[in-house]
């Protein structure tokens, strides 16, 4: 899938030696877990609802613009009975400030379940692929879009009433020509982006066509932030890799190009408001959302040139065969874990977002 | 930490010069100053396209630089400092594509193999070619060529390994010709590569009086190589005795052809690597972070400022936390130059050559 | 009508408060992306355009984008990405957009006559473009951002294109003889009034791109592009002004050390 790096026999044998030692040495002696800086910005286009822009240290570049436009659901009825047995339960005379507040608990409550996947579109911009149905371009797209509807709380909170529902185009441009697997690039930006979005507050009643306060400043957030109650953070996806029995998190290219197997770890939070005495105060609470291996750049090339048997021993030569149950297990753990990197990267990122 | 993102420089700041320093003047010849009839004295330094250079007709025009039809006046064509050698005047472009020049000490990579030469990627413009016949064979120098050798062209070097070799013709197209003919040029092993942007600017390399060294590295880390490609491609590698960088009593012992036959038959063609310490390995890794560091924070690579970097980086830095996570705890602190750390450690070289 | 004429001539004031000769805020960077061979980031306004260029390198990709020059010269290629969010409402344009390959064409042309593609036979310089938000005067500031791009690159060219846009305060169905011309019109300008694209080699006279797709009088035309060769003249202070504090930084960090 992606370009494959072209290395020498000798460089691909030293990497993966290094990678294997019992106490792996990385190109870069970074150790295992360690990410390598990234550089970001948010809110850099006044056109969006929200958007990021976020660089890697090996040069890649990806920005990211959400947009959200009203759209009229198609196929929804518009039941009376349902609206006016609001009303009722309330205590009568609330100031109005509290009036609004209960008007969104309202429509938070009714919007449960409606939320539907369509209502959410990602689409990706790549240079070099010149057909935006290249199968590469429609698998990421695919990959990023079934993260972010693997939370219902999102769907849900695009409904805005009976019959009116908002339409979320996340649009992403990768600046530099991919030279590795671009997936965390796209999905980390996307994540920043979705952190910086916002939609506006709606004043009109759910049974009412949509009206919306014109103040940006009074807009809502898309993701409810840490210490709200509903909070909940968009999912993102880490590569991780495996050399023998030790894994790596944020590979570089040339690691890649060694990798024993490739693995794309989607995680999410999970939305439901913070209960356990035992995690921080509107920490959400980390879940996976899905786990997919993929095929490292060593085994396609070995499917090429695999059948040169050389008996020049010492050279490297990919590994066969599947991806160990122990080594998959660590990774789960080591980015699920109270205080492991799953939580690092989204306490990292949140706190890019609103320094 | 683990993970860290950093904002992206306000847009503000970066378009604004960073020191409010005197007035810099990279050539002290007054000459010189005279020369460029540059009517802002302020920005005397840089020349920009289409800037009139000199009409005195006494000046021949060089690189960078391009004639008026009908007039004498000479105007720039690139941006970046004037460069007078005898009556020829030049424009150094403040960052271009490396262009090969003979006599260059060069690093590539080998992109396709032909009936009678291979093509080298050397980072420059057209791809180098390296002749079958400016390679040393296996059994001796002085060997006929055979069509033997033809066939078996690919033994001697294949796609995508790495060679040290000098520019030893340039063609009509800008082209280079590269040859191996000697012991310290030809195949890299037991190694990594790392990339920078080639001559000119900041964070490049530069031609430099050794651009092949041996350190005696720290932590039993044993005789280390860094072989400084004038393009920018550098090769950083376990030393192998008398092979790669024979320095020149080496060489000079030996120049008996029997031992010479012997080493060049030897390994010269091996994809092999030698037994690798871990010591070692750490040790290049800990070189190839001070060659980054120096990069990303605008410095020039060479002898001295890699070993002003390598020695700095050596020092235990105080605002380092070890960078340890939970499953490798206990392990010995990762050293990774990235980030601010690289930032520190590039500082305190820039200090040390400075006394 | 955004430009109500009668306003219009009692404060001589645009909607945005500008007088008739006077550009937008423009803001550019140099050296955007370390990784590109060149790179910059140019804001017009409203109008937000990223450009790197690759090259000059050997080899010549099938298809792709404008691209002209013989095999004696480098081949310059143009790709215009534009994205889905730059607009008001979210668009998304397909590729083989007609309106988009043109530009890339204008733009792969103006550069291969400015260019010294003699220099480097055989080989391609790919300039990409990717815009972020319009708002009128996309043409320019691709333009614009990719003369900043090929500078970086160190690619050696005759001077630099500077262009601009200028239009006339009044519709063709107007044909109102005492219309202004105007200088760098926005979006909703642009909607509405006849307007040019020019660009400049270097603050000089010599015009290297002119593209006008909307009626106008003949007679109001002169005044337009006299506007907008002075125009391109400012725009070009600007991009040089960039240029050299760009290298001053990078002299400064040289002595540095």
């Amino acid at each position: 899938m992606p370009p494959s790096t072209l290395l020498s026999p000798s460089e691909l044998s030293y990497l993966h030696s290094s990678l294997s030692l019992d106490l792996p040495i990385r190109p870069d002696a970074r150790s295992p877990t360690t990410f390598r800086p990234l550089v970001a910005e948010t809110d850099l286009l006044p056109t969006t609802n929200g958007s990021a822009r976020l660089c890697f240290a090996d040069g890649s570049e990806a920005i990211v613009g959400v947009k959200a436009e009203v759209e009229r659901t198609i196929g929804a009825s518009s039941t009376s009975s349902d609206v006016f047995a609001r009303g009722e339960d309330g205590d009568g005379d609330t100031k109005m400030q509290s009036a609004e507040e209960e008007m969104n608990e309202e429509r938070r409550r009714l919007a449960r379940g409606k939320g539907q996947d369509s209502w959410i579109e990602v689409t990706i911009d790549m240079p070099g692929f010149a057909r935006d149905d290249d199968g590469v371009v429609v698998f990421l797209a695919q990959m990023l879009q079934e993260g972010l509807v693997a939370d219902e709380g999102l769907r849900d909170r695009l409904w805005i009433g009976w019959g009116w529902h908002w339409r979320i185009y996340v649009d992403i441009l990768l600046l530099t020509t991919p030279n590795s697997y671009p997936l965390p690039l796209l999905s980390l930006t996307t994540h920043l982006a979705l952190l910086a979005t916002r939609l506006p507050a709606p004043i009109s009643r759910i049974d009412e066509d949509p009206l919306f306060n014109d103040d940006w400043d009074a807009a809502e957030p898309l993701y409810p932030p840490s210490g709200s109650a509903h909070a909940s953070k968009p999912p993102f996806t880490l590569l991780v890799i495996s050399v023998e029995d030790n894994i790596f998190f944020d590979p570089s290219r040339e690691e890649l190009a060694v990798a024993d197997a490739v693995c794309a770890v989607t995680v999410g939070t999970i939305d439901a408001p913070v209960s356990s005495g035992k995690r921080r105060e509107g920490t959400p609470k980390l879940r996976l959302l899905s786990l997919r291996i993929i095929d490292p750049p060593a085994r396609l090339a070995a499917a090429t040139s695999g059948t040169e048997a050389e008996d020049d021993q010492g050279a490297w030569r990919p590994a066969r065969g599947g991806m160990k149950r122990a080594v998959v297990g660590k990774m789960v753990k080591v980015v699920l874990e109270v205080g492991g990197v799953g939580e690092e990267v989204m306490t990292g990122l949140e706190g890019f977002h609103d320094g | 930490m683990t993970f860290s993102i950093q904002a992206l420089a306000a847009p503000s700041r970066t378009n604004e010069p960073r020191s409010t320093g005197s007035d810099i003047s990279v050539d002290s010849d007054e000459e010189l100053q005279a020369v460029s009839s540059v009517k802002r004295k302020k920005h005397a330094a840089v020349i920009t396209p289409g800037e009139l250079v000199t009409d005195d007709p006494q000046w021949m025009r060089g690189h960078g630089t391009a004639a008026t039809p009908g007039s004498t006046a000479i105007l720039a064509t690139v941006a970046g400092t004037l460069l007078r050698t005898n009556k020829l005047l030049s424009i150094q472009p403040l960052r271009a594509r490396y262009t090969p020049e003979i006599g260059d000490l060069v690093v590539g990579r080998i992109v396709s193999v032909e009936t009678k030469r291979w093509k080298v990627d050397v980072s420059a413009p057209l791809l180098a070619h390296l002749p079958l016949s400016a390679i040393n064979l296996p059994g001796g120098i002085l060997r006929k060529r055979t069509s033997t050798d033809e066939l078996a062209i690919r033994t001697f070097f294949s796609e995508g390994d790495l060679l040290v070799a000098e520019v030893q013709s340039v063609y009509q197209d800008g082209a280079a010709s590269l040859h191996t003919r000697s012991l310290r040029y030809g195949k890299l092993r037991n190694g990594v590569f790392i990339r920078v942007s080639g001559t000119g600017g900041g964070g490049s390399v530069v031609r430099a009086r050794r651009q092949v060294w041996t350190i005696n590295t720290a932590n039993g880390g044993g005789d280390v190589d860094v072989v400084l490609g004038v393009n920018g491609y550098i090769w950083i590698c376990k030393h192998s005795r008398g092979e790669l960088v024979a320095s020149s009593e080496e060489a000079k012992k030996m120049n008996e052809i029997t031992r010479m036959e012997e080493a060049v038959s030897e390994s010269m063609y091996s994809n092999r690597n030698d037994e690798i310490p871990p010591q070692t390995r750490r040790e290049i890794a800990r070189l190839t972070g001070c060659v980054k560091a120096l990069v990303e924070n605008g410095i020039r690579v060479d002898e001295e400022m890699v070993m002003a970097a390598y020695h700095a980086s050596l020092e235990p830095d105080g605002d380092d936390v070890p960078m340890t996570m939970d499953y490798d705890e206990g392990h010995e602190t990762h050293e990774y130059l990235g980030g601010s750390r690289g930032s520190r450690v590039v500082a305190a070289a820039v200090e040390a050559t400075k006394g | 009508m955004p430009l109500d004429t009668s306003t219009y001539s009692l404060a001589l004031l645009r909607l945005d408060g500008r007088r008739w000769n006077e550009l937008r805020r423009m803001h550019a960077q140099i050296s955007t992306q370390p990784t590109a061979d060149g790179s910059s980031y140019l804001e017009m306004g409203n109008t937000k355009v990223i450009c790197t260029v690759a090259g000059p390198a050997e080899g010549r990709k099938a298809g792709g984008g404008g691209g002209t020059g013989g095999d004696a010269n480098a081949m310059v290629q143009v790709e215009i990405g534009i994205a889905g969010f730059s607009g008001v409402d979210r668009k998304r344009r397909a590729r083989g957009d007609k309106r988009t390959s043109e530009m890339q064409l204008t733009v792969a042309n103006a550069f291969s006559n400015t260019l010294f593609t003699h220099l480097y036979p055989h080989s391609t310089i790919l300039i990409t473009l990717y815009v972020l938000s319009q708002d009128g005067s996309l043409l320019a500031a691709c333009l614009n951002a990719s003369t900043l791009a090929l500078i970086d690159a160190g690619v050696p060219m005759s001077d630099y294109i500077a262009a601009c846009t200028s239009g006339s305060t009044s519709s063709y169905n107007n044909n109102d003889e005492a219309a202004d011309p105007l200088l760098d019109l926005n979006g909703t300008e642009e909607q509405e009034l006849p307007f040019l694209t020019v660009g400049t080699l270097g603050a000089g006279e010599k015009v290297s791109v002119l593209v006008m797709e909307s009626r106008v009088q003949a007679m109001r035309l002169e005044g337009m592009l006299a506007v907008g060769v002075d125009g391109c003249k400012q725009v070009k202070e600007i991009l040089d002004d960039v240029v050299r504090r760009h290298g001053k930084r990078i002299l400064l960090e040289r002595v540095k050390i």
